[in-house]
Order: structure tokens, then C-alpha cells, then sequence
């Protein structure tokens, strides 16, 4: 197995700096945070432009050309309600170091874009939910097995092309669908799938200085389970050293003394 | 069924990095496949070959050797006549006499050897110390300095060695040095870290991850290699795509089989025999295992592991 990839969350037009950057298209914010996520252990960057219906198509473009072009055509997980803008993106994007990621199809709405993937050659981030949160792993697998009959039909390679998102809950709430999660994360890796999502999700509404602990138990023990990616906040230094830490163990990566480092 | 080829390649490959200036400057490594995989990928270069040569002279115990060299006198045409077997690629200077507990030669008058070899032979040079941490961090800062400009490999900086000698003859004077553990994956993983950390650029540095002659706890060896070459490729594990440069010849003549002479042992038959047989299945097996380049000594070694090399990459 490949090491973990670690998706960096934190380009997201929820946040009021990188919102207002792309307001302005000053790319300035835009790279400071792109540059604390990849020194962070970042191999992935998620660029969320939020809706984007006006000027989308532009703006991911400006997006992906400013963050691949300042480092290294470091590959990038494109975020929008808007498909034209993500078409755009991908139509400038660089794959030397990694293909698009789209974010995201599901069951439901979403489901074309894994149309929009196959199109273009990228990776579709499958979100195994149709409205609202699945009652049960049960349900949970047969919106995989119609996205994964979908992505097939249209010719991708659903073991390294389609990432499945088992939809993370919050521990705050939803205490008792815990193990469900991981339960369903350990059938994607027995099927040979590859799963990714957003992690940090079960520590919503956790006073801040649990969410690290929380996130980072819960990812070694969804790696245990056969996660291979998940999109988090790589800045939080205990979840990435435990990341890194499981990958050793899950022998992804050799042991040097000096592993937390690279 | 009809056979499906199916190769094995990765979205990973081996560091090159050259040695020596000009027409002929070897580069090492570049491949992305597994050792010797060349239906499955591109090796890109040769394994190349080192021809070993002491500043304490010519073995004249072993009559091909000595052979060899009859009418070399002095370092400098030694040098010479070892850049011209048929097979070599670059010459290896050992310091044996720089050890303290030997010979104990100053390091000016090792930095003069090294002077002399370098002005005799227009290939690539590689420089062995004498195995004294001390006395090899000393030599190669003063060699280093005497021969900048020739794009010298420095066999080798160790755990205990590697600041000084990075700092000295990569960052100074901008020469190649080879990063040394003893059979030890997550140490030579470890050590090309740390170089990497100081700054030390991929292209100027490559491994020995380790060396024993077959039957001398050759299996640890073998499985070491594989393992860095499979997390190299496999992994794309940066911090062991460094090309491999194995020396063969000093373990290979130390053991009992090459040393023993036929008076102790006639039903061993000749110890040169016996010498040529360790060196060769030893040079095979590491180039076997994923060895950029082997050190070796006597002609008819470099020969067969020349044409080996020749017949398969």
C-alpha cells in the first residue's frame, strides 16, 4: 500500500481571508496557506471557491494556475457546486505530481459528477450518501455499488479512480454510528477500494482543544481499518504525526529515526 | 492461454549522479525498474565498475594482480595501467596507509598520492579512507581541497562522520560522497536524511548500504538491498533512491577462502582461483540485489563482471 494522503482542507471559501481573496483574485492568502499545508505534510490541496456561479469557470482556473505554478504542480482536489469551474480547472491543471481529484458525487444530485470525473480523467471523491446521513451500512453500500456501477460504465479504474467517502459524523450527536463508519471503511478496503473523507467532521462542536485528540484517534483507527486518504486539517501537528505514525506501522512507509520530518 | 506481458513499473526512479568530468564521467543509477528488469522498464546506465588500487602498492601475492602491474612504477602509472583494464569504468584509491594503527602516513603525503593518481588517468576517481573515523574525516577535507575540480567520489561518511565530511568535500569543494551503514535498513535510511537535511542536494550524494562477501552474512546483505530498492520504487521513498555503489574486492580477499594459502589447504586448489570466485559471485549477487557500481581488484573479475553487465543491461 501507498503511503496516506493527506488532503489539506484549510483553502476553503468559508474561511473570511481566503473568501475575500477570491473575491479580489489576490493571491497572496491564497499561497501562505497553501505553503503552511504542504510544510505541514499536505500531499493533496483542496480548493473549495464555494458556489461560484458567477465568475467559477475563471476563478478555478486563476486558482489552479496560481497555487500549481508557486509549488511545484502540487495536485489539487477541486470544490464547487459550479461543474463548468471544475471543467475549467482541470482543463489548465498540471498532473505531473498527481491527478485532479474531484469533490464530490454522491448517490444522489451529485451522482454526474462522476460523469464530470470520467470525462476528465480524474479522480472523483464518492460520496456514499443520497440525502442526509445513511441509516446503516447497509444503505451506505448500495450507494456505493450505483456509483461504483456508474464510474464502470463510463470506463474508469474504480480501484484507483474512484475514492469512496463513508460520511464521517459527528462523535457530538451521533456517538453510536461511530463503528459503523470504521465498519464500513474496512469493507471498502476488503473490496480493494481506496476511501478518503472529511475527518475532521466527528469532532464538530468539541471544544477546540479536543478536536485534535478526537480526530487523530479516530483517523489511526480508521487506518487500522483500511483508510487510505482523508481531507483534514494538516496543521494540526498530533493528528499528522499520528498519521505518519500509523503509516510505519502499517509498513506504507519505511522507519528512519527522523520519519516525523518527512 | 496466450502469455500477457505485464511489466512492473513505478512512478519512481533511482537518483543519477555523475562522478568525474568529461568524455568520461560515469553517471550512476537513473533506472526505474527493479535490478536488471530491462524488459520491464529502462535501466538508463550501466553498472559501472571500479578498479581498486592501494597507495601501499600492488598485492604482488597474487600472480594475475602482480602480473597486471609488472612495469607500473609508482602510484601514478599503477593508476594508469588501472584505468586501462579492460572493463573498468573509474579507479578507487585506497588509503590503507593513512591508518594509524598501520602505516599512519601523514595526510599531506596522502593528499600527494591522491594528487598523482589524479594527474595519471582522465576517468572518474573514487577515494576509500583508511577506516578511521578520525583520520578519514582529516584526509578527505585535504584531498577533497587538493583535487576540486575532478568531481571526486568520497567512499564513505558514516554516522559519526557525516557532518564534517558533507560540509567538506560537497559543500566546499563541491565533490560526491557516499553515505555508509553496515547492513541496516533504517539506518541508511536514516543517514540520507540527515545529509539530505543538511542541505546536500540528491544528485551529489549515493549509498553503501552494506557489503559481505557470499557466505559471510551475504543473506542480510541481499535481503537490505532488496528491501531499499523496493521501497525506492515502490514506495517512491526519496530518501532511498540514492545510487548504490557496493565495494566488493575488500571484503571479497579478506576471507578465509582468499587468504588461505594452497600449502595449508591443497584440496582448496589456488588461492587466486579461490579469490577471483569470491570476488565475482559476490560483485554478481549485489549487482543482482540493485548495485549501481562494484569495487573490484583483480583483472579477470572486472572482465567477467564487464561482460556480464554487457550481456544483460
Amino acid at each position: 500500500m501507498g503511503k496516506f494522503v493527506i488532503i489539506g482542507e484549510r483553502i476553503h471559501c468559508i474561511s473570511p481571508s481566503i473568501k475575500k481573496a477570491m473575491e479580489t483574485m489576490d493571491p497572496a492568502p491564497i499561497l501562505a496557506r497553501a505553503k503552511e499545508q504542504l510544510d505541514a505534510g499536505a500531499t493533496y490541496l483542496h480548493v473549495n471557491i464555494g458556489p461560484a456561479e458567477k465568475n467559477g469557470e475563471e476563478l478555478m482556473k486563476w486558482a489552479v494556475t496560481t497555487i500549481q505554478s508557486e509549488f511545484d504542480n502540487v495536485p489539487l482536489c477541486l470544490d464547487t457546486a459550479n461543474r463548468k469551474a471544475i471543467e475549467a480547472g482541470i482543463s489548465v491543471y498540471n498532473r505531473s505530481k498527481g491527478k485532479p481529484i474531484v469533490n464530490s458525487a454522491d448517490a444522489g444530485d451529485r451522482i454526474e459528477n462522476i460523469d464530470l470525473a470520467a470525462d476528465n480523467d480524474a479522480i472523483v471523491i464518492a460520496l456514499c450518501s443520497k440525502a442526509g446521513v445513511p441509516a446503516d451500512n447497509d444503505e451506505r453500500m448500495m450507494y456505493c455499488q450505483e456509483m461504483l456501477e456508474r464510474g464502470m460504465e463510463l470506463g474508469m479504474d474504480p480501484t484507483e479512480d474512484m475514492w469512496f467517502d463513508p460520511l464521517f459524523l459527528v462523535i457530538k450527536g451521533m456517538q453510536d454510528k461511530q463503528m459503523d463508519v470504521l465498519e464500513f471503511i474496512k469493507q471498502l478496503s476488503d473490496m480493494g477500494f481506496k476511501s478518503t473523507g472529511g475527518l475532521s467532521n466527528v469532532s464538530n462542536m468539541a471544544p477546540k482543544e479536543l478536536r485534535p485528540i478526537l480526530d487523530s484517534t479516530t483517523v489511526a483507527m480508521a487506518m487500522y481499518c483500511g483508510l487510505t486518504s482523508a481531507i483534514v486539517n494538516p496543521c494540526d501537528r498530533r493528528l499528522v504525526e499520528t498519521i505518519k505514525s500509523a503509516d510505519i506501522i502499517k509498513n506504507n512507509a519505511l522507519y528512519a529515526d527522523s520519519f516525523l520530518d518527512l | 492461454m496466450a502469455f500477457k506481458r505485464n511489466p512492473q513499473t513505478f512512478n519512481a526512479s533511482i537518483n543519477e549522479v555523475t562522478i568525474g568530468t568529461g568524455d568520461k564521467a560515469v553517471t550512476l543509477g537513473g533506472g526505474n525498474t527493479f535490478p536488471m528488469y530491462t524488459f520491464d522498464g529502462e535501466a538508463k546506465n550501466k553498472v559501472a565498475i571500479g578498479v581498486e588500487i592501494s597507495d601501499s602498492g600492488v598485492d604482488m601475492t597474487v600472480p594475475g594482480i602482480a602480473e597486471y602491474y609488472a612495469g607500473a612504477e609508482g602510484i601514478g602509472a599503477i593508476a594508469k595501467k588501472a584505468s586501462e583494464m579492460p572493463g573498468a569504468d573509474f579507479v578507487v584509491l585506497t588509503l590503507d596507509g593513512a591508518d594509524p594503527n598501520g602505516a599512519n602516513k601523514s595526510v599531506e603525503d596522502c593528499v600527494a598520492v591522491a594528487k598523482e593518481v589524479a594527474d595519471a588517468i582522465d576517468c572518474p576517481l573514487a577515494i576509500q579512507g583508511c577506516k578511521n573515523i578520525e583520520k578519514d574525516i582529516q584526509l578527505f577535507e585535504k584531498v577533497a581541497e587538493a583535487l576540486a575540480g575532478k568531481n571526486v567520489l568520497f567512499i564513505s561518511a558514516r554516522e559519526e562522520s557525516y557532518k564534517s565530511i558533507a560540509a567538506a568535500a560537497v559543500m566546499a569543494y563541491k565533490q560526491k560522497i557516499s553515505a555508509e551503514s553496515a547492513v541496516d535498513i533504517n539506518l541508511a535510511k536514516q543517514l540520507n536524511v540527515l545529509i539530505s537535511q543538511m542541505g546536500i542536494q540528491p544528485e551529489n550524494y549515493v549509498m553503501n548500504v552494506g557489503s559481505a562477501a557470499a557466505g559471510y552474512g551475504f543473506e542480510y546483505v541481499a535481503s537490505t538491498l532488496d528491501r531499499v530498492r523496493g521501497a525506492a520504487l515502490g514506495q517512491n521513498d526519496a530518501m532511498l533512491q540514492m545510487p548504490i555503489v557496493t565495494p566488493v574486492s575488500s571484503e571479497a580477499w579478506s576471507v578465509k577462502e582468499a587468504v588461505v594459502s594452497e600449502e595449508d589447504f591443497p584440496e582448496w586448489g589456488a588461492r587466486e582461483e579461490r579469490g577471483i570466485e569470491m570476488e565475482v559471485s559476490t560483485a554478481a549477487a549485489v549487482i543482482a540485489g540493485g548495485s549501481n557500481a562494484v569495487i573490484l581488484r583483480h583483472p579477470k573479475t572486472v572482465d567477467t563482471i564487464a561482460r556480464l553487465v554487457g550481456a544483460l543491461m
